[in-house]
């Protein structure tokens, strides 16, 4: 309860220092709704050579891309801020004010700044999935939903713990921010149902970098094609990537206030 | 000793850094190979502060005061020794450990900048979960005693230096902690507002009895807010005592200054003539032997005022980093 509180006061301050900058509001709606056009765009020229992508059809694809904005939004929203100004506050020390404050520091990284502006993504994302839905009509049904609710939450908590494990990185080595841009980009591959992709890549993208879980895993919830297994893998791979990403930051912590030296 | 609001014995801490020649050559190497040393930066110091109690912590750049202060709050762990504060082990970091005590550094900024003050404020109140009416009431008190009521509203990168800092004073105090930290909190700033400072510093302490454990390259603040001083050197404890009593074991000398009727005479058979302006000579004369030199010049010349005095505490301070060094 108290975690919700201090989310919504982190949150208010970040509304409040980003209403300083009103015309980041016109430019992120104007980015979000490029890239929105851009991936609509490459849907219809992919369809219009062929009426199903690796099973897919045209509007269960655009759930999945519906799905990809949503989730890119969450990471543009709270998780990549957070991460990136924690790589900075390890840096420029910082991050002694916040390991001082009487809460545990693991969440106070993870909330410490809020894009807000990247709600645009998130409510755009909505609204094709929304679309995608209406169109899919009479195959949506309560276990679809529940499922993919169910899935979007994993996939959340699974992306947050690899930038989490990332950016813990910057406790040993203090430059890391390429590797979250390397994220970054890697995470545009997820626009397209990862059945697409050859065998190594989809290998890659489920147990390397596991965006698979996070964008074609709840579209396939929301298409009726989840398997109870992926499911439960689902869960049980948020699960593990949470305590590992736990571990490492406590060893990092460690490593910073030199504990393990 | 157990009643001490701050107790550290024997506490060290050895950084392990990296290093490497200059050089491309160097720089592949260090890639693979990275040749490591130890850098002791607390080397076994020990102190006890009572409650209540504000400690003047001196040293050069680099003495280890700032290592010091994050291991007694929490941030660092120590290699070796022992220390508490307020009966707790801050290297444990437990939330009402971390709920009385507050770091200040003057050269890092928490405030949020891009908003006013008081909006960061409310951060804090929610992490620290200050009860709204305290909250009012110390806002309250902080906001007289600073004068920031005119600075509450403005964004912070709008403010001064010395406004900005006494924005994160307030910030770091909102929750009353027991135990305060200061390191360096007066850096940069301009005569009056490091004077503002102090006096807010001194009267803080008044009021809710805390422990204040100081850093400052000013010696002004030092003498106005320090009875007690512990100088530091190397990482190692040099001295642990009164102001007064520092001054009185590193110096040999009294300063004398003579005005006299006659401005032409020459002081050199007295004592040392450190300087001499409109009548105004200054004289370096052996401790010991001040009552005499004072005696002698008050009856051999026509002396129209005549002052002893304690070097000035910088020379001091320099004069014991210059023994500890040789």
């Amino acid at each position: 309860m108290n975690y919700l509180r201090l989310f919504g006061v982190y949150f208010r301050v970040s509304v409040l220092s980003e209403l300083a900058y009103r015309v980041n509001f016109f430019v992120q709606l104007f980015q979000s709704l490029v890239e929105l056009g851009t991936a609509l765009l490459g849907l219809a020229v992919v369809f219009s050579y062929t009426n199903t992508l690796g099973g897919w059809r045209p509007d269960e694809v655009l759930a999945l891309v519906g799905v990809y904005f949503i989730v890119g939004g969450m990471i543009g929203l709270v998780i990549q801020p957070g991460m990136g100004k924690l790589i900075e506050s390890v840096r420029d020390g910082t991050l002694d004010f916040t390991l001082a404050k009487p809460e545990d520091a693991q969440l106070l990284v993870s909330i410490q700044r809020v894009e807000i502006w990247k709600l645009i993504d998130i409510v755009l994302g909505f609204g094709v999935l929304a679309t995608a839905l209406v169109r899919l009509g009479e195959t949506v049904g309560g276990w679809e939903v529940l499922s993919f609710v169910v899935m979007l939450l994993t996939g959340a908590v699974i992306i947050y713990s690899f930038w989490l494990i990332l950016a813990t990185l910057s406790f040993w080595f203090v430059r890391v921010e390429n590797i979250l841009e390397i994220f970054q980009s890697v995470y545009e591959a997820g626009r397209w149902p990862i059945s697409l992709y050859p065998g190594w890549m989809r290998f890659a993208l489920t147990f390397i970098i596991p965006i698979a879980f996070v964008t074609t895993v709840p579209a396939e919830a929301l298409t009726g094609r989840l398997s109870a297994e992926t499911l439960l893998g689902a869960v049980l791979l948020a699960a593990l990537l949470f305590a590992i990403s736990r571990v490492l930051w406590r060893i990092g912590l460690r490593q910073y206030s030199g504990a393990s030296a | 000793m157990t009643s001490a609001a701050i107790h550290i014995r024997d506490l060290q801490k050895t950084y392990v850094v990296s290093e490497r020649e200059s050089g491309m050559k160097a720089a592949l190497q260090s890639l693979f190979h990275r040749r490591t040393t130890e850098v002791r930066a607390v080397d076994g110091i020990s102190f006890d502060v009572a409650p209540g109690e504000i400690v003047g912590f001196l040293g050069p750049n680099g003495a280890g005061k700032t290592t010091t202060l994050k291991m007694l709050s929490g941030l660092l762990y120590p290699t070796a020794g022992e220390a508490s504060v307020l009966g707790f082990v801050p290297s444990k970091r437990e939330k009402s450990f971390l709920r009385q005590i507050t770091l200040v550094m003057g050269q890092r900024n928490e405030l949020y900048w891009d908003i006013p003050a008081t909006d960061s404020f409310e951060l804090n109140r929610a992490i620290y979960r200050i009860p709204i009416s305290d909250y009012r009431q110390i806002l309250g008190e902080l906001t007289e005693l600073l004068e920031l009521e005119p600075l509450l509203h403005k964004p912070v990168r709008n403010l001064s230096l010395g406004e900005r800092m006494k924005c994160e004073i307030a910030a770091a105090l909102l929750h009353t902690p027991q135990v305060v930290f200061l390191d360096e909190p007066t850096i940069g700033l301009d005569v009056t507002m490091q004077r503002r400072i102090r006096t807010f510093i001194a009267e803080y302490n008044r009021r809710y009895g805390a422990t204040v454990l100081l850093t400052s390259h000013y010696m002004a603040d030092v003498e106005a807010l320090c009875r007690r001083v512990i100088v530091i050197h190397h990482g190692k404890l040099l001295f642990d005592g009164e102001l007064a009593s520092l001054v009185q074991k590193f110096t040999a000398h009294k300063t004398i200054v003579v005005q006299l009727e006659n401005p032409n005479a020459d002081l050199s058979a007295y004592g040392e003539v450190v300087s001499y302006e409109e009548g105004h000579y200054t004289l370096r004369v052996p401790k010991a032997d001040t009552a005499r030199i004072t005696g002698r010049l008050l009856a051999d010349l026509p002396v129209v005022d005549l002052l002893v005095e304690d070097p000035p505490i910088e020379e001091v301070i320099e004069q014991v980093f210059a023994q500890e060094g040789s």
